[in-house]
């Protein structure tokens, strides 16, 4: 068999292993992974909005509804690859047991990319019902979104499957959340345009990778494609080739001494 | 035709059960080969190469720890190969290099006729792997555990599910297959993850430690499932502590310690070599001496060794030191005769003192 099928096939392996596991719990899952976004988009979007007239020539909750479902999406997909990695590599011996069979690490990673994209899509795609309810929702753009979703299940698992493999206790994690994850949530241009802000704080969220899956949200949410989207796409593309590698050699190195 | 090799395997049981005697043992081992034997359990082990496993001066370091320091080993086609050693003697860490889930530091590895760190791949194929952690998939349960693993080796669906469903009747596990993992005791556990390391086929099994914390009615079936499998040509590779289990399963082992082989052979024989058919133990008494005895005990003596407050004399010929110590009139007050036994060997080649 050629290596690229087999790849695949360990990948699409790995990715059922995580799916079969998901089924049992899919509804509290959803509910958990849910909530959060949902409380957002109520008490910011509907109680702020009230007092926040118009943002970028659309209301305050039409402002925040696409960009929360790109929040929504990468923490589905950060606290799932964070803490089911955590567990699989220190409780659970999934991984170990991966490695008995003719699995390797580049191919149980790759399973999780799959994973997690397959989540970022199908977390992405419950908030997608809500704001399409609310009718927030105003171009065809929209069918497009599963893209950068696809993108973050790579760029936003990447790390986490890092951080899972070098954290030595649960709290490290946390780590990574509460520092890293939770300020990009706060200033990648969700509840605010990041035009009116000095340069250098510009410049630094430009290259915060949620910041460009929100702009991109918006745009397709909103029907305001333009060639300038593209760069968008190359960041997105881009994060995800550089951080795509970053966990095989951590995770190996927990694997297999 | 496979009925008749069947029937040829049965007849043979007699003369391949290690230990032979235990009349429960025997029985409950007939009635799985019959079991696995319809089922084919293993894919037969015609064409694997007559040395399956070579170690040649393999060494392990993890640091400055040298685990490992350079053994070597031949395992062979259809045979129990047994590791014995105290903790940390370098057992694991042997058999994780064997089955290509640890890099090997130095020396040569081949398994079935394929270098250890290059053919990892087709090696695992062929390998079963029961770990010493009971790393079963909490989340799964035990036909999903079966299923999904039959996936890492991209065996078709139909074809796993009713081979899971063999195995899990093979491990006693039948109308489980929908349980939770995480009801499970430690002993189906245990049976679960040998009945997942035998869905691919394996033509070598690798057990570490196989019935460690399990209860004896646990360990009989385990044993019975190793006899069984071995009886369908699985060649079985094993690490344990516990002698007897050693002396019942192994057909061959060597004795590890400090990252060393001390000691290779099959068991009977090795017993023979080191300590003699029997042992004397003397519970010393006031008054009582230890080189009294020794004296006595005369050329009968092959070994003797000191723990505690017990003397225990080897012999080669049952019954002489008795003799001996009848014709100077010497009675100790508290004596134990019993034949030797592989725990003897154990202790001599390693000592007796605790390891952790």
């Amino acid at each position: 068999m050629n290596d690229t099928a087999r790849l695949l096939r360990a990948g699409a392996a790995v990715w059922w292993r995580d799916f079969v596991a998901w089924r049992k719990f899919w509804r509290s899952s959803i509910l958990l992974n849910f909530g959060e976004p949902l409380t957002n988009l109520l008490a910011l979007g509907v109680g702020l909005g009230a007092y926040v007239a118009v943002m970028q020539g659309v209301s305050f909750l039409q402002f925040i509804a696409p960009g929360l479902l790109a929040v929504t999406a990468m923490n589905a997909v950060t606290f799932d690859a964070g803490f089911e990695t955590y567990d699989k590599l220190n409780s659970s011996g999934v991984y170990a047991a991966m490695l008995t069979s003719p699995l390797t690490v580049p191919e149980i990673v790759l399973g999780e990319y799959l994973w997690e994209a397959t989540r970022a899509i199908l977390y992405g795609a419950v908030f997608f019902l809500v704001i399409l309810a609310f009718g927030l929702v105003h171009s065809w753009w929209s069918l497009l979104l599963p893209v950068p979703l696809v993108l973050f299940g790579v760029l936003f698992t990447a790390p986490a499957l890092y951080v899972a493999a070098v954290a030595r206790t649960h709290e490290q994690l946390f780590y990574y959340f509460s520092l890293v994850i939770t300020p990009m949530f706060m200033f990648s241009g969700v509840f605010f345009p990041v035009t009116h802000l000095p340069w250098i704080v510009q410049d630094i969220i430009y290259i915060l990778p949620l910041y460009h899956g929100v702009v991109l949200a918006r745009a397709m949410v909103l029907g305001q494609m333009g060639p300038g989207v593209l760069w968008q796409f190359v960041w997105l593309i881009g994060y995800a080739a550089l951080l795509a590698y970053l966990p095989v050699r951590a995770l190996a190195r927990r694997l297999t001494t | 035709m496979r009925s008749r090799r069947v029937r040829e395997r049965l007849f043979r049981i007699k003369e391949f059960a290690p230990g032979g005697g235990n009349g429960y043992i025997e029985s409950r081992r007939k009635e799985l080969v019959s079991v696995a034997s319809d089922f084919g359990l293993a894919r037969g082990a015609q064409d694997l190469p007559r040395e399956v496993i070579v170690a040649r001066g393999l060494e392990k370091t993890y640091g400055d720890v040298h685990a490992v320091r350079g053994v070597d080993f031949t395992i062979r086609r259809g045979e129990c190969f047994a590791f014995l050693g105290p903790n940390g003697a370098g057992k694991s860490s042997t058999i994780r290099m064997l089955s290509c889930l640890s890099p090997v530091s130095g020396g040569q590895l081949t398994v079935l006729s394929l270098a250890a760190d290059i053919g990892e791949r087709r090696i695992k194929e062929r390998l079963g792997i029961v770990s010493q952690d009971d790393n079963v998939d909490p989340d799964l349960s035990l036909m999903e555990n079966l299923l999904v693993y039959a996936r890492y080796f991209g065996m078709p669906a139909a074809e796993a599910v009713r081979h899971a469903e063999q195995l899990l009747t093979f491990m006693q596990l039948e109308g489980r297959s929908k349980a939770a993992v995480r009801e499970l005791s430690g002993g189906m556990r245990r049976r679960l993850v040998i009945a997942r390391a035998l869905m691919h086929r394996p033509d070598i099994l690798v057990l570490d430690e196989p019935t460690t914390g399990l209860d004896p009615q646990a360990r009989l079936l385990v044993w019975g499932a190793v006899g069984q499998l071995k009886l369908q040509g699985v060649t079985i590779v094993l690490t344990t502590h516990y002698m007897d289990e050693a002396e019942r399963l192994a057909d061959r082992l060597v004795v590890m310690d400090h990252g060393r082989i001390l000691q290779e052979d099959a068991p009977r024989p090795l017993i023979e070599r080191t300590v003699g058919r029997e042992a004397v133990e003397i519970w010393q008494q006031p008054g009582e001496d230890d080189q009294t005895f020794i004296a006595a005990a005369g050329d009968g003596l092959i070994l003797s060794d000191r723990h505690g407050d017990t003397l225990v004399l080897y012999s080669a010929e049952p019954g002489r030191i008795g003799q001996a110590f009848a014709v100077r009139g010497l009675a100790p007050s508290r004596m134990l005769v019993r034949p030797t036994n592989l725990e003897d060997v154990f202790l001599t080649l390693t000592g007796r003192d605790l390891r952790e």
